[in-house]
């Protein structure tokens, strides 16, 4: 609902002149970059560019080598209470496939320490909240199956459940469908979409599906340790800069917004 | 053996002792066991289990109270073990094995320096829950209240950071200050069970519990419960199977622990 793309609109992310240094070699540089409410971003770029890099220095997993990263109005390694408006899902998820925890445990536990146990709100309130969040990833009749025996787009859809049970601002995925296949990365972005419609997130994400980046992102970081383009799928997946992006040919298959467009890359 | 027997037997003062600090060495272990299994710590407790030999040795050197020394050992102990897996690149279990064995010979070499105190070596290795006095009962069930209140109020941070630790970050759970708190509770329940159950096998009072419960159970809090029933159940069963048959006490509950295992792995392959 909330698509406030207004100059005026705080930015739910900052970032001022962030380099990041990993053992000898810069893996993130110098780069700036505003993102605003509402939005969709997509980073692209190479495998090596940096991508997962800065998403999990913005996330405060990697500590920055120099620069400034504001987070909902904050530093974004003190977000604290603030920490559980921000949802995150990894581009690999390790667990132990005999972890004893179904499903719902796993949703459930988003709700926090006192949520958890049914304080503030009760056992029933908690329980009717993660059954609503997977109903609306369709895994609604998986609440007691054991995590392990989940599919990896199912795994993902259960962490997208898990973002759904408290109110979020900020959604980051990063590679969040790596290995999954192409139907259920199309299915995914597609409920992702009209989940970012309902709630009204901003979201950042690493994506390598550069057709699924022009239909459903509003504005591209293109990024190869340094942020060589920026703007709408449209200003920056074009045929000449995914080449200097990536140093190939790279059909970007776009759809757009307005598949009129279409031909021009084909 | 008569049932006034029995009564008399159960109405001695140490054995009493005995009873209420294995239900209270069960729920710990069961508590504790959940997460060491989970967050493959298994060998961690095995390792300080060991080289408490080198804190028994070092407190009897230096004439210091056995109970305080031993946890101030542990303590230190694990909290040093866990610096040097997050301070090198060598694998924590490369680095646990060094600690182990490095402790023990210091400790064994130590034992050598302790005329007279070879004798006890026994019950250092093996333990006697039948000794267990009122300060150890008292500080056991302080621990057991702290991990209670410590673990419990925070289980759905303490499930995600077992989980996944990245996402426990990014959710603002304080993953390492909740590791280095467990690694503390972890080394003190050690130091409190090898009175009880010795060197050799305190670690069994953590793992196998929670690893029987865990081939039987799917979800969280029926995985942790069954695992502190089970620590309860074949503490007391122990102790009673070795007043019946006369057999070490430490040994016996091992072994209860051991067939509750077994008997559910067997069941599990046929289910």
């Amino acid at each position: 609902m909330n698509s406030s793309l207004s100059p005026d609109a705080q930015p739910v992310v900052s970032v001022q002149n962030l380099t990041v240094v990993r053992g000898n070699s810069v893996a993130v540089d110098s780069v700036s970059f505003r993102i605003f409410p509402g939005t969709h971003t997509a980073i692209i770029g190479p495998n090596g560019a940096g991508k997962s890099t800065l998403i999990q220095t913005i996330l405060g997993l990697i500590p920055a080598s120099s620069g400034e990263i504001i987070v909902l109005g904050r530093n974004g390694r003190r977000l604290g209470k603030l920490a559980s408006a921000v949802g995150y899902i990894p581009q690999s998820f390790p667990f132990d496939r005999h972890f004893p925890l179904t499903v719902s445990e796993l949703v459930s536990l988003a709700t926090g320490k006192l949520g958890f146990w049914g304080i503030g709100k009760s056992v029933r309130q908690k329980r009717q909240a993660v059954q609503q969040a997977l109903k609306q990833v369709n895994l609604q009749d998986r609440g007691k199956q054991r995590i392990g025996t989940l599919s990896g787009g199912e795994l993902k859809r259960v962490l997208l459940a898990y973002c759904l049970v408290v109110p979020r601002r900020l959604l980051v995925l990063d590679e969040a469908l790596a290995g999954v296949d192409a139907t259920g990365e199309a299915d995914f972005a597609e409920l992702l979409g009209k989940l970012k419609q309902r709630h009204g997130w901003t979201i950042l994400e690493v994506s390598h599906n550069l057709p699924l980046v022009s239909r459903y992102c509003d504005r591209v970081l293109c990024l190869n340790q340094q942020l060589l383009y920026q703007g709408s799928p449209k200003d920056t997946l074009t045929p000449e800069n995914l080449l200097q992006i990536y140093g190939s040919r790279v059909n970007p298959y776009c759809y757009h917004h307005e598949p009129t467009r279409l031909d021009r890359y084909f | 053996m008569s049932l006034p027997d029995w009564i008399g037997i159960f109405s001695l003062p140490f054995m009493q002792r005995a009873i209420i600090g294995g239900v209270l060495f069960g729920i710990l272990g069961g508590l504790l066991g959940s997460f060491l299994i989970l967050r493959r710590l298994s060998l961690f407790g095995e390792t300080v289990g060991h080289a408490a030999i080198l804190g028994v040795v070092l407190a009897a050197l230096w004439q210091l109270p056995a109970t305080w020394a031993l946890i101030g050992f542990t303590v230190c102990f694990g909290l040093g073990v866990v610096y040097l897996i997050e301070r090198t690149n060598l694998g924590s279990d490369t680095i646990l094995c060094i600690a182990l064995s490095g402790s023990v010979a210091v400790g064994t070499i130590g034992l050598t320096f302790l005329r007279g105190y070879r004798g006890n070596l026994l019950s250092i290795l093996f333990g006697d829950i039948l000794a267990i006095g009122n300060t150890d009962l008292i500080l056991l069930l302080l621990l057991l209240v702290i991990t209670l209140i410590g673990l419990l109020l925070s289980l759905p941070d303490q499930i995600l950071l077992t989980l996944n630790t990245d996402l426990a970050k990014v959710q603002g759970v304080p993953v390492q200050g909740y590791r280095y708190l467990f690694i503390i509770l972890l080394s003190i329940a050690i130091a409190l069970a090898i009175r009880a159950v010795g060197i050799l096998l305190v670690n069994s009072f953590l793992v196998i519990p929670a690893a029987t419960a865990r081939l039987v159970f799917g979800q969280f809090i029926p995985f942790l419960i069954a695992s502190t029933g089970i620590g309860i159940v074949s503490a007391v069963t122990g102790m009673i199977v070795s007043g019946i048959f006369d057999l070490p006490s430490g040994p016996s509950i091992v072994l209860i622990q051991l067939l509750g295992f077994l008997g559910s792995a067997v069941w599990k392959s046929i289910s």
